[in-house]
């Protein structure tokens, strides 16, 4: 027979064996070949419409390598693990390391262009339905036609190939290590060594779970008061190091800590359950806790990052609603003459609402504090923006009284004003003084013209006192603002129409609400996607990883579960513990990361949206469901396994 | 009393075209309390009798009763059930659970049955102290020596007072010392408990613990030897002898 036979042999023998690395394979290009061709295509650019979105598509197929590689070399050293055995053979029969390694090669290169073959070729069926995805969350309305890009293949030929020399390498460096013997007993090995638990890991189990309370503490205060300015960094480093060190420690020692005690109680006296899932995971957990630590933080980052990604495109009307609170935003009267005008014209109904606006320098040292900063005086005295009570309806104010409304929500975050204190504002040559007494979320003016920073609202009769009163040099940027809807809301894509015709929007600070809606849409759209795409990727992968790891465990008890059904357990008994331990298994990473996600979009969501639970439950939701079905699946593998044990 | 009655059990491998024939319409019979060898060259089927006659695996022809129930007609559910009450096993690689302190992996057996923990405490220390292995209790199979998992796995079959206990191989891995030590205690519990035990062997040592010696050559009993009241020296000579006859080449066939 000669090497080549040899191989062919090997291949058609172990194809069944190793599905396992050829399904991860396949995935694999299919997964990056489908992402790569979205980037090449031209349609996309239309979805987008602008340049982040390929920078964004960009960076996510680097990203995007980068856990494909990852997941293709761990694929690979179960796969060569597993072959320990044929590997040593091998060389006792007297083939040179130099030969096996061909051999492992030639058969690699065979196995990876069968791969590259099919996986392309999913990738391309994918990639029409990811476009159709694309196209409904950005909202552009084009049918989604799909070409074979060459240049998408010619990339993941790269890639692949690339990622091919990697695991030559790592193949390399492992028959380049290994001796025969140790080939032989290359699965015993690699089984975990049972260690009696000791004080120190006690310790470390509850330093673990400290440090994780530690982050989740220190995350909840992250945009208050405690930190703020310079330290802000600092403290994030923190937060992510003591979570991440303190999952790693949480693996390594709490999870076999909590068990093991729950097993002491037992007394010796334990029943099939326990025996298949307390005992096992204990000592499983901890030899596994390096890659559970990776999984989890991974997951954690992917979930947090499609919450927010999600939080931002839910809350694009809300957030645009707040930013643009009529339909037209016009800051030069003529033009809102001229639209208004156009829009009677065109017998489209609308309402108006002008606001004369002033410039008032206001001191706020009674109401205003920026915590974590020492100078605040620039703040708390700067100028302000002052409206009528006129203009905002359902607002009563007695002339000694004031009220901020426009409270943006990002600013609250970082200016704290507080209700109950005394402002002045200088005028010309009298000083207003006037009472704070409330603080309000109403949206009366387009942020653009605020800058996020409040409005304050005073008695009719003390504005037009103030405005004869103003001084020069804090004359408004814009006098009169004129905000414009439309009243049936059908007519608003006509009346966009219109103001775009007249160009009315090539002024600074003139805006159309639904044209900004459609805007963010679109920009959010692509990024939600590109976030989903490598969410759903790092998902999958992570949940393949788990699901291979538990296939190769499955293998190594299998010893165990003959000896139990010898002594009397059925396969259903035995199933019930492996459900068990699969909840654990797939249950605590999942539990951890959804934590950890849980409190990193809650340190910081503000700054995405308006809404945070809705988004981020669905998220999670959807990715708990996705994430099951791994562990379904391993449990079905078990169940195979059980069944042929005995 | 009969405890185990095997009758005309054949066992085949392989489909129509490649028929291998293990067991050969074998008869046997195994008394309450007794201790039997069997003993045969390797491919005789002594395992492949083993497996039958503990319901591991099912017989081609032929039926098995045990304490008066027949496996054949026993589903795999109701098998289960019968192993976990009435059989204990010892095996040659002691089959301990790796994860499993050895009192937890001791305990197992009366776990299945749901035995109240301070009866299989009980059961436990009595067990323990007889098979001398109360001392390392709380510690895991690989801290232990060969000869103490045999033990381990020995009180596993042993504590939970079955009617047969099925031994495959059990010195296969002890040096001679830790042999004898482990057969002189299968044999005390033997009497002590009037527990039935059937073991395989190779091992002519091993065997001469028993009082029974069963000589399976090619899927049939070939002869039966009887200690009666010989001395161990003795009968472990006899079984030599036997040994040498069964393991000639026959000349014609």
């Amino acid at each position: 027979m000669t090497l080549n036979q040899l191989i062919w042999r090997n291949i058609k023998k172990n194809i069944k064996h190793y599905y396992v690395y050829i399904f991860a394979l396949v995935f694999s290009v299919g997964l990056y070949f489908s992402f790569v061709t979205l980037q090449f295509d031209p349609a996309i650019d239309d979805a987008s419409g602008s340049v982040k979105a390929a920078a964004a598509f960009k960076s996510g197929s680097v990203l995007l390598i980068v856990i494909v590689a990852v997941f293709l070399l761990y694929a690979n050293t179960l796969f060569i693990k597993r072959r320990g055995k044929e590997i040593g053979l091998f060389q006792l029969i007297g083939m040179t390391k130099g030969m096996v390694f061909r051999i492992l090669s030639l058969e690699n290169l065979l196995l990876y262009i069968g791969s590259l073959v099919v996986g392309v070729l999913l990738g391309f069926s994918m990639s029409r339905l990811l476009m159709i995805i694309l196209f409904k969350v950005t909202g552009v309305e084009e049918i989604a036609t799909l070409r074979f890009s060459p240049e998408a293949l010619i990339q993941t030929i790269i890639v692949f190939s690339a990622i091919y020399v990697l695991i030559l390498v790592m193949n390399y460096l492992f028959i380049k290590r290994q001796s025969i013997l140790s080939l032989f007993r290359v699965s015993s090995v690699a089984q975990q060594r049972v260690q009696k638990m000791t004080l120190l890991q006690a310790v470390i189990g509850v330093l673990g779970i400290a440090l994780i309370l530690f982050g989740y503490y220190l995350s909840s205060r992250l945009f208050s008061d405690l930190f703020m300015g310079n330290q802000l960094f600092l403290v994030m480093i923190l937060i992510l190091a003591s979570v991440i060190v303190g999952t790693y420690l949480f693996y390594k020692g709490s999870v076999s800590f909590i068990f093991n005690s729950i097993r002491k109680r037992k007394g010796g006296y334990l029943n099939v359950n326990d025996v298949l899932s307390l005992s096992a995971i204990m000592f499983r957990m901890r030899s596994n806790s390096f890659l559970l630590t990776i999984i989890t933080a991974l997951s954690a980052l992917s979930i947090a990052l499609l919450s927010l990604s999600y939080i931002s495109y839910y809350s694009v009307e809300k957030s645009v609603e707040k930013n643009i609170p009529y339909d037209f935003s016009m800051i030069n009267p003529d033009h809102a003459e001229e639209f208004m005008q156009k829009l009677t014209n065109e017998s489209i109904g609308y309402t108006e609402k002008t606001i004369d606006l002033l410039e008032f320098n206001a001191e706020l040292s009674n109401v205003l504090t920026l915590p974590g900063v020492e100078d605040i005086n620039a703040v708390q005295n700067s100028s302000m923006t002052v409206i009528s009570e006129r203009v905002v309806s359902d607002l009563d104010i007695a002339e000694s009284e004031v009220v901020f409304i426009n409270q943006n929500e990002l600013t609250e975050k970082v200016i704290k004003i507080r209700a109950g204190g005394e402002i002045e504002f200088t005028g010309l040559e009298n000083i207003y003084k006037l009472t704070l007494t409330k603080v309000s979320d109403l949206a009366i003016l387009p942020t653009r013209i605020t800058y996020a920073f409040p409005v304050a609202v005073v008695d009719e009769k003390i504005f037009e006192q103030m405005k004869a009163d103003q001084q020069t040099e804090f004359s408004p940027e814009i006098p009169i603002y004129t905000g414009i809807s439309i009243k049936d809301a059908k007519e608003l894509v006509l009346a966009n129409d219109v103001f775009k015709e007249l160009e009315l929007d090539v002024w600074a600070g003139q805006e159309s609400k639904y044209d900004e809606k459609v805007k963010q849409k679109e920009n959010i759209g692509v990024i939600m996607f590109i976030v989903g795409f490598l969410g759903l990727a790092f998902l999958i992968t992570s949940g393949c990883i788990l699901y291979f790891k538990q296939m190769d465990e499955s293998e190594d008890e299998k010893a165990n579960y003959t000896i139990l059904r010898k002594l009397g357990y059925t396969q259903s008994d035995l199933l019930k513990g492996i459900q068990r331990k699969q909840l654990f298994n797939f249950g605590i990473p999942l539990v951890v990361g959804l934590l950890h996600s849980y409190f990193a979009v809650k340190s910081g969501w503000f700054f995405f949206g308006t809404e945070m639970l809705t988004p981020m439950i669905i998220v999670m939701l959807i990715y708990t469901a996705l994430y099951s079905i791994f562990g379904i699946l391993s449990v079905l593998n078990y169940k195979r396994v059980i069944r042929d044990s005995l | 009393m009969v405890i185990l009655e095997a009758s005309k059990i054949s066992k085949t491998y392989g489909n129509k075209l490649n028929k291998q024939e293990v067991l050969r319409a074998l008869d046997l019979q195994v008394n309450k309390g007794e201790f039997v060898s069997i003993m045969g060259a390797s491919g005789s089927g002594k395992t492949t009798l083993l497996n039958v006659l503990s319901s591991i695996d099912r017989v081609s022809q032929g039926t098995i009763q045990i304490e008066g129930q027949n496996l054949n007609q026993l589903k795999e559910k109701q098998l289960a059930e019968f192993r976990k009450q009435h059989l204990g096993f010892i095996f040659q690689d002691y089959n301990l659970l790796d994860t499993l302190t050895v009192k937890e992996n001791i305990l197992l057996p009366l776990s299945v049955q749901k035995v109240k923990r301070k009866v299989a405490d009980d059961k436990f220390k009595a067990v323990a102290e007889e098979l001398g292995i109360w001392d390392i209790q709380n510690k895991y199979p690989n801290e232990i020596s060969g000869g103490q998992k045999q033990r381990t796995s020995a009180a596993r079959a042993f504590i939970h007072e079955p009617s047969i206990i099925f031994a495959d191989e059990p010195t296969g891995a002890l040096d001679s010392k830790a042999a004898s030590d482990l057969l002189n205690k299968l044999s005390e519990l033997n009497t002590k408990r009037a527990t039935s035990i059937v073991m395989v062997t190779h091992d002519p040592l091993a065997a001469s613990f028993s009082e029974r010696v069963v000589f399976i050559k090619d899927g049939q009993i070939y002869t039966q030897l009887n200690k009666g009241d010989q001395t161990r020296n003795a009968f472990f000579n006899d079984i030599i002898k036997t040994q040498g006859v069964l393991g000639g080449i026959q000349h014609d066939a």
